[in-house]
């Protein structure tokens, strides 16, 4: 639907003309990004109508940020952006690779082809190469603390990091992402990211990013009384109003005089308070006799009459806390959540040995810390100004990601070009020779494309992408995987170099760029499928 | 069950210990948006009169709780600021030449900091710069010069010496309003504006329930917005209940359901007041009859669906708000935005009066009375026999004076679309708001004086509702600078309705007007039940009919055969609960 609304003319155009002009919208989006890509890239810096700015590196990012109408555009950022949902990076690969495989197929068109001869080739080429990705990938079996599994782990999460952050802070944020994701790593679960909670604070530099092994709130307490820092607390977290409430409305109920109010008002209290009670009471068990503490973490509302009784008792208690912090908060201290403070018992309760309140301007932190076995745990990003706290974190999102990959691959892939220039070399020399006719040159235009990569991260070096290309493939043909040492241009063994992609985002970009750019070249079949490319899956 | 009068005056007088606070607004889509910026200006001028040394005694004395709609906090250089407790939502790029962070949290020179966070190479690439009106570069202006003292609070006196006359300040907002920041003389706090990424989509494709929804979740950006949410209710010691504005006629239904859905998850007994509203664009006739039958079943598919996540829903916006009897004393243009909001945003500020007048304790206030929350308010009008959650909102603006110990009811005209007129409804329950009226002679009336008149016009009427409330306040609605030149040539300084015609152009703005009576009120009543017959039945004509073209569309939105009868049936029960005779039977019961 979308194309025929943004271009009404596109049915009247005809074939031909249909075609170049996915082609030539297709190249422009790679322009715009091929500069993104690799740890030599260009970071781009959006400045807004009133002064707001974005920073970023990650295509993902700044497609979003584009103002893209043409609809050809429109679906190769979508399948990008798709790209990046499922696999979590790889944006900037897909546009450039898309945009390639539509250049190779223009050159093949050009000279006569029709576009379904290139198309067959593409199909036949992807099969192949995904089956070479499957041998061609690094087996890792992550075990749990193994040292040198957590070095492959680093090495995959430094490969990302260093194209979106300057080298030293991107190894720091290294050793912070791989010990997030095996902090919260537990045996035959699926890992969840949201486990790890991301907050930050504006202060001071980028360097000051840590790992806090326990939770970081982004709220305090409410009271004046309370304790602002507490050792050795019982954790108790809850989900429990501790307000006034008033009935539901829509009972079909109405007061028949003041007084029935006013005892209705009186009962509600009296109700609000037991609760607040019990409470007290637990509080009382598990801290007589003891320096203990006690801090009471709730999802819901405490007003402050129930403030004052806790405060009177001795208790920090914290409000409406974030709905996943009631899990990460179990993780990370141990007890449970607990929906009703009926049966209230030790057990129910965690433990951390510090907590403690941190404030800037009129944002209060609570930090919970030193905690027995944490299963989640909170990378603090701390940053001068919005815009860069929010470019680290698009970065440790992709690290956290990258990790989790690897783990859940169980491989990765040799990068800095390595798999592309073998690839391409396993297409030329052997699977086109099992093919007849002219498919052979929808191959060649494939393996053609896959360069684009290496040929990008020498462009964006500033190396000469000819030399660099003979000297890659060359050895290759001689036997040796290697990529490509951004500095010098010299072919480097991305083994020795520990310079790893995901198996799950190579395998992403190889299946979904060449289903779309199929379907531009074969223009009429660009229009009708328009109509469902709002979610690509 | 049947509430009598001296009940609920004795409602008025009682204190209670538990009352309800703060109100958290929200402003989703274009159009709300533009009501939410002139109804902060009101709020913001209120705040500027109290410490004006020349403003009107009303004023000063006007015992409204700003806290009910403020927040109190400090920026990173430990200045005290003091900001609406709002969560704005709009496309981005719909904030015009205003930063998303507002302007009192600034992050001094982050332009020269530049990147921290990579060696290599940068490419910046900058929007052009949007030009600051007169009426935003003489804020600027003003705010330098407050300079270190700035608390929040702006003043545009009429007087002010600055260099830009206030007669080019309203002529260029009167000719060159483009964005609703560029007429908001508010300070923002940093979490309050939110811009919806539409990834790649234009205004004009954002026009379904559907697309809303998927936006919204896109990237998180619910997830986002929900959070700011939480920032704003973790500090209330006691919500008592969310104000909503939604521009309902595209996309924004949808954000504003998923939001609304959260509500109900995480604050489950804090109440939502909803105006769904529209501006007169939105009715312009569209050409082709796909077009036609998708409008109408989003009209029918939000409305039931906002409808059921709130607790009275007020639908506000009529297609030609300068033809209809609700603009009879003033003279605006339809294609204006910054025209029509400024009617509604009136409406709502005078209805929200109740929420946020003091309580004083037992004895009568001078300035106020009537005063209820939220909760109460609602309560009020749903929670009886019929459970009617749909109510009209009517309004005089300005109101007229009190003659003869009565106060001119018919004044009051429907801004609610698609409402009967002369409806005799024996059930009706109405709740009024009467602020700054005047007595006989000019006079400033008191607030006994006001709300007896309002009683005796309500006896000696034809057709009484079976209930009604009212809220009285001495204060009138004051008029900002910023305010457009709408009101006719028969409206005073103050707002009076004069009996000759001002010399001069049609139009009178803030420079003529200083103040007005404003009088609203919610009606729940049969009134609003053609808005509801045509929502019922647009969506069984062409969502339920075999082969119709609307439910290929409501396929393309997600809708099974299932969930459109249940939409069906909502909207059905909505009408028999107020014409159980109707004869609308269930489908598939």
């Amino acid at each position: 639907m979308s194309v025929r609304v943004l271009n009404p003319n596109a049915e009247v155009l005809n074939k031909s003309a249909a075609l170049h002009m996915n082609i030539n919208a297709a190249k422009g989006l790679q322009d715009v990004l091929k500069s993104n890509l690799g740890p030599k890239g260009t970071i781009k810096m959006l400045v807004g109508g009133a002064g707001d700015i974005k920073l970023t590196k990650d295509g993902n990012t700044l497609l979003k940020e584009m103002q893209i109408q043409n609809p050809t555009a429109i679906m190769i950022a979508r399948t990008a952006v798709a790209q990046d949902d499922i696999s979590g990076d790889g944006t900037t690969t897909t546009v450039i690779f898309i945009g390639e495989l539509m250049k190779q197929a223009e050159r093949c068109i050009d000279e006569g082809m029709h576009p379904r001869v290139v198309v067959d080739g593409f199909e036949i080429a992807k099969r192949a190469t995904l089956e070479f990705l499957e041998n061609f990938r690094t087996p890792v079996l992550i075990q749990m603390g193994e040292e040198a599994d957590r070095e492959m782990l680093k090495m995959v999460a430094r490969t990302t990091l260093r194209t979106k952050l300057y080298e030293s802070l991107a190894d720091q944020l290294t050793d912070i992402v791989v010990n997030a994701v095996l902090c919260i790593r537990k045996p035959e679960e699926p890992i969840d990211l949201f486990m790890v909670e991301i907050m930050h604070m504006r202060q001071k530099f980028d360097v000051d990013t840590r790992l806090v092994e326990g939770l970081v709130l982004d709220h305090g307490s409410r009271h004046p009384d309370m304790k602002r820092r507490a050792e050795n607390c019982h954790i108790l977290t809850c989900n429990v109003s501790l307000e006034y409430e008033k009935s539901e409305i829509n009972a079909g109920f109405f007061y028949s005089n003041a007084e029935q109010r006013e005892a209705m008002v009186a009962a509600e209290r009296r109700s609000v308070d037991e609760r607040v009670r019990k409470i007290i009471d637990l509080k009382n068990k598990v801290c007589a006799g003891t320096d203990d503490n006690f801090v009471v973490i709730n999802q819901k509302g405490i007003d402050p009459p129930s403030l004052d009784l806790l405060a009177r008792a001795g208790i920090v208690a914290l409000r409406r806390a974030k709905r996943r912090n009631m899990e990460r908060l179990v993780l990370a201290c141990g007890g449970e959540a607990v929906n009703s403070v009926d049966d209230l018992t030790p057990d129910c309760l965690g433990w951390a040995g510090l907590v403690y309140e941190h404030v800037l301007g009129e944002e209060k932190y609570t930090f919970v810390e030193n905690v027995k076995h944490p299963n989640s745990c909170t990378i603090l990003i701390k940053g001068p100004n919005d815009h860069t706290i929010a470019q680290i974190k698009d970065a440790v999102r992709d690290g956290l990601r990258s990790v989790k990959n690897t783990i859940e691959d169980e491989a990765v892939v040799r990068g800095a070009g390595a798999f592309e220039v073998a690839a391409r070399q396993h297409l030329v020399n052997k699977v086109k020779k099992t093919v007849k006719g002219r498919a052979q040159l929808g191959i060649q235009a494939f393996a053609d494309a896959l360069l684009i990569v290496p040929k990008t991260l020498a462009e964006n070096s500033g190396l000469d992408t000819q030399d660099v290309i003979i000297s890659l493939t060359g050895e290759h043909d001689n036997g040796n995987v290697v990529g490509l040492n951004q500095h010098t241009g010299d072919p480097i063994d991305p083994l020795m170099e520990g310079i790893f992609d995901n198996y799950a985002v190579k395998r992403q970009i190889i299946n979904s760029g060449p289903v779309i750019a199929s379907q531009l070249l074969l223009v009429d079949e660009v229009i009708r499928a328009g109509r469902n490319m709002r979610k690509p899956s | 069950m049947f509430i009598n009068k001296e009940q609920v005056d004795g409602h008025k007088e009682e204190y209670f210990g538990e009352s309800m606070k703060e109100l958290v607004t929200f402003q989703v889509g274009s159009y709300a948006n533009f009501i939410g910026s002139h109804f902060w200006n009101f709020q913001d001028e209120l705040l500027g009169l109290v410490e004006d040394t020349e403003a009107d005694l009303v004023f000063k004395n006007q015992n409204i709780d700003m806290d009910v709609l403020y927040r109190t906090g400090e920026n990173h250089q430990g200045m005290a600021t003091y900001t609406p407790r709002l969560i704005s939502v709009d496309f981005q790029g719909s904030l015009g030449s205003m930063s998303s962070h507002g302007t009192l949290y600034n992050q001094n020179s982050s332009l020269s900091s530049s990147v921290t966070t990579w060696t290599g190479s940068v490419s910046t690439q900058s929007t052009e710069p949007h030009k600051k009106n007169l009426f935003l570069k003489r804020l600027y202006d003003e705010g330098q010069e407050v300079g270190a003292n700035a608390n929040g609070i702006d003043k545009v006196s009429g007087e002010s010496n600055s260099e830009i006359l206030d007669t080019d300040v309203v002529k260029s907002l009167e000719d060159g309003v483009q964005y609703w920041t560029d007429f908001s003389k508010v300070h923002y706090h940093p979490q309050s504006l939110f811009e919806l990424n539409g990834s790649w989509m234009g205004t004009k494709e954002f026009n379904n329930y559907r697309i809303g929804r998927d936006t919204v979740s896109e990237g998180l950006q619910g997830d986002e917005i929900n959070e700011r949410l939480r920032f704003f209710v973790e500090e209330c010691d006691h919500v008592q209940g969310i104000q909503f504005i939604v521009d309902d006629s595209g996309g924004f239904s949808g954000v504003a359901a998923s939001l609304l859905e959260n509500i109900e998850d995480e604050y489950t007994n804090v109440p939502v007041l909803l105006y769904s509203v529209r501006s007169p664009g939105s009715y312009t006739s569209v050409a082709n009859r796909k077009q036609v039958i998708s409008r109408n079943l989003h009209d029918a598919v939000s409305f039931s669906a906002l409808s059921s996540l709130c607790k009275l829903i007020v639908p506000l916006g009529l297609p030609s708000l300068s033809e209809s009897r609700a603009s009879q004393f003033l003279n605006l243009q339809n294609e204006k935005l910054y025209h029509s909001s400024a009617v509604y945003a009136s409406a709502i500020h005078s209805i929200t009066l109740p929420f946020r007048m003091k309580r004083v304790g037992p004895a009568e206030s001078l300035s106020e009375s009537g005063a209820m929350d939220l909760y109460e308010g609602i309560q009020m009008l749903v929670g009886q026999a019929r459970q009617n959650s749909v109510t009209i909102l009517d309004a005089a603006m300005p109101s007229p004076s009190i003659t003869d110990r009565r106060f001119p009811l018919r004044n009051l005209q429907p801004l609610t679309p698609e409402t009967a007129e002369d409806v005799e409804d024996l059930q009706a329950i109405e709740s009024m708001v009467v602020h700054g009226v005047r007595g006989a002679g000019n006079h400033e009336a008191s607030v006994s004086e006001v709300r007896e008149a309002v009683e005796t016009s309500y006896e000696n009427t034809s057709t009484r509702p079976r209930f009604s409330h009212v809220s009285v306040s001495r204060c009138p609605l004051p008029i900002p600078l910023p305010f457009p030149s709408i009101f006719g040539n028969l409206v005073g300084r103050r707002g009076e309705l004069l009996s000759n015609p001002q010399p001069g152009s049609g139009s009178r703005g803030s420079l003529d007007v200083h103040s007005i009576p404003m009088a609203a009120r919610l009606r729940s009543t049969t009134a609003v039940l053609p808005f509801l017959e045509n929502r019922l039945n647009n969506i069984r004509k062409f969502g339920m009919e075999r082969g119709s073209i609307g439910v290929d569309v409501l396929r393309d939105w997600g809708f099974g055969k299932e969930e459109i009868e249940e939409i069906g049936e909502n909207l059905s029960k909505m009408v028999l609960a107020l014409d159980p005779e109707q004869g609308y039977s269930s489908d598939s019961d």
